[in-house]
């Protein structure tokens, strides 16, 4: 087990250990988290995996844990040569002061300061290196899986909260770093970021829940008609949104009747992206840290790959509603995945 | 989108809720017999379909199922589902899965201390304390659900005249332990959380435990559970008895 790591110097936004979450551990109540963006997360780790020419049938770099940075403003040291890859929201980062690119793969030299700033788009950022990372040495995953959940970190069962001080230890088995470090080369071309996140408004595609097909057609089309803006008391756990003040004085009336509300009140299992709809009309979109059961009527589940564009999203912006059927949407989760 | 909502034999409707989840939902109603089935069934699939299924979770009358996606489309799975649930259903397998109507106990201090809940819950329900204790303490729960937190197992159904509503404001903080009520139901919050629960009383005992890495819940969905008044003495004696 390796000793290196390296260290956070500096922190004033968020940040966490993620993978691609705890999946089969919601029927004990534990949330699945995981990383927000997946499609930055897979990136990076895909970055890794290429640049160490990791051949690797079971495709296990895939989910190697990386830190997710959260609006920027942190920054590490090495204490040991390594490659890392960094991708997601662009913190403009620096190496000892020296802009880097994001999307890539650098070389950090032992006492290396890699630094990012806040973003000015998008929210998460990821940093890989080759078998992941944890937050003490010799961790194991905690059933299956390193990813860190804000609700559940006083359990213990997932090391401590990063702040300033604390060591992210390279999970890499000898191979990693026993030979020296391969320099970085040019990096190969990765499937356009900037193709697959929307700009400051974003269509949801959602696979509409039973109680939503029977709701009054003129009173779907309303829904999907709404323009909703993303709340500030948006986070990991769920999406938040409100209509724009001249829209909640057109539309006085409900779009959920009471009639179909009131079959909705046992709690349930619920799923990442489904739209819960309180009484207040707002809708909360669930996010990676939701909790397992939920009370609220269901309209529909958002598709994952469009969950991934929209945690990149801030509060402020926009988003709206169409409908896709899950054949088309489970199709893109597919093919999606296929790209790594 | 017509098969979004395909009726099944009238007990479960059949719906695709995500990419790689099914949901089965049966009548919205707190029922033993209903979540019997519900369990039943989730046993069956899990055994039957093994693989294919990521895992599942049970609510009062939901059954969850996530599917490995990449293996399986949401067509084929609904369709091994239908036949177990068909053929388990016609011959009655399902009673064969049903677990053993054992019952935990779980020893409650009943805040007679006034920290909590318990005076206003007799106050709202029109009754004493210890007629609060009483009817609390006599029933045999079921547990129906984990989630909203590690542990955390919901309980029905409260005797009708302790139904109360939520708190309008939820605490920030409930102690670990806290034995609660809202609604039909009723539970334990494992660890300090928020919640917005009456808390009637507090239990020593752990609600889970872990070992070479697996997380044990005292309570699991489809057990009977009773709870008994203890002392504060006997409270404290069992609370570092199970610390040493």
């Amino acid at each position: 087990m390796s000793q290196h790591y390296i260290e956070i110097i500096n922190i004033n936004g968020q940040a966490s250990i993620q993978d691609l979450g705890r999946l089969n551990a919601q029927h004990l109540g534990f949330t699945a988290s995981g990383a927000a963006d997946e499609f930055a997360f897979l990136t990076a780790n895909q970055l890794i995996a290429d640049h160490h020419n990791i051949t690797d049938p079971d495709k296990r770099q895939r989910n190697c844990a990386a830190i997710e940075i959260t609006l920027g403003q942190i920054s590490f040291r090495a204490n040991a040569a390594c490659i890392i890859a960094i991708t997601g929201a662009d913190c403009d980062a620096k190496i000892n002061n020296i802009t880097i690119k994001n999307w890539q793969c650098h070389q950090l030299q032992t006492n290396d300061i890699i630094a990012f700033a806040m973003p000015i788009n998008g929210l998460h950022s990821y940093l890989a290196v080759m078998a992941g990372v944890t937050c003490q040495v010799e961790q194991k995953p905690w059933l299956g899986s390193f990813a860190q959940t804000r609700n559940e970190m006083a359990l213990g069962f997932t090391g401590a909260p990063l702040i300033a001080g604390s060591k992210l230890y390279f999970s890499s088995p000898a191979s990693g770093l026993k030979n020296p470090v391969v320099p970085v080369k040019a990096n190969k071309p990765i499937s356009s970021p900037k193709r697959f996140y929307a700009q400051h408004k974003l269509t949801l595609r959602v696979m509409p829940s039973a109680l939503f097909l029977q709701m009054p057609i003129e009173l779907q089309q309303r829904f999907l008609a709404h323009e909703y803006i993303i709340s500030a008391d948006s986070n990991r756990m769920g999406y938040r949104l409100h209509l724009k003040a001249e829209q909640t004085r057109l539309f006085d009336q409900r779009i959920l009747a009471e009639s179909l509300r009131s079959r909705c009140l046992l709690s349930m299992p619920v799923t990442y992206g489904m739209i819960q709809f309180p009484a207040n009309e707002q809708p909360i979109i669930l996010m990676k840290e939701r909790q397992t059961m939920g009370g609220y009527p269901v309209l529909g589940t958002v598709m994952q790959t469009d969950l991934f564009r929209l945690s990149q999203m801030r509060p402020g912006e926009k988003v709206n509603f169409t409908l896709i059927n899950h054949q088309q949407a489970q199709q893109q989760l597919r093919a999606f995945y296929q790209r790594f | 989108m017509a098969d979004k909502l395909a009726h099944f034999q009238a007990s479960f409707c059949l719906d695709i809720v995500a990419e790689n989840a099914l949901l089965l939902s049966w009548r919205s109603e707190i029922s033993t017999a209903q979540h019997n089935e519900i369990i039943a069934l989730q046993t069956v699939i899990e055994q039957q379909l093994g693989e294919l299924i990521i895992e599942t979770i049970a609510s009062y009358h939901c059954l969850m199922v996530y599917f490995n996606h990449q293996v399986i489309t949401s067509a084929d799975i609904i369709e091994q589902i239908k036949q177990l649930a068909q053929y388990h259903q016609q011959n009655n397998k399902l009673t064969d899965y049903i677990p053993a109507a054992d019952c935990i106990e779980i020893p409650v201090y009943y805040d007679t201390e006034q920290k909590w809940d318990l005076a206003e819950v007799a106050h709202q329900c029109n009754m004493s304390n210890d007629e609060v204790i009483k009817q609390h303490s006599s029933t045999i729960y079921r547990g129906f659900a984990l989630g909203f937190t590690p542990g955390f197992c919901y309980l029905a159904s409260l005797p009708n005249i302790l139904h109360l509503p939520r708190k309008s404001s939820p605490r920030t903080q409930v102690p670990k332990g806290a034995v609660a009520i809202a609604e039909q139901q009723t539970a334990v919050y494992p660890n300090q959380s928020p919640g917005g629960w009456h808390i009637i009383g507090q239990t020593p005992l752990p609600m889970y435990s872990t070992k070479n890495g697996q997380f044990n819940a005292k309570i699991n969905v489809g057990q009977n559970v009773k709870f008994y008044a203890i002392s504060k003495a006997e409270f404290i004696v069992m609370q570092q008895g199970l610390s040493v």
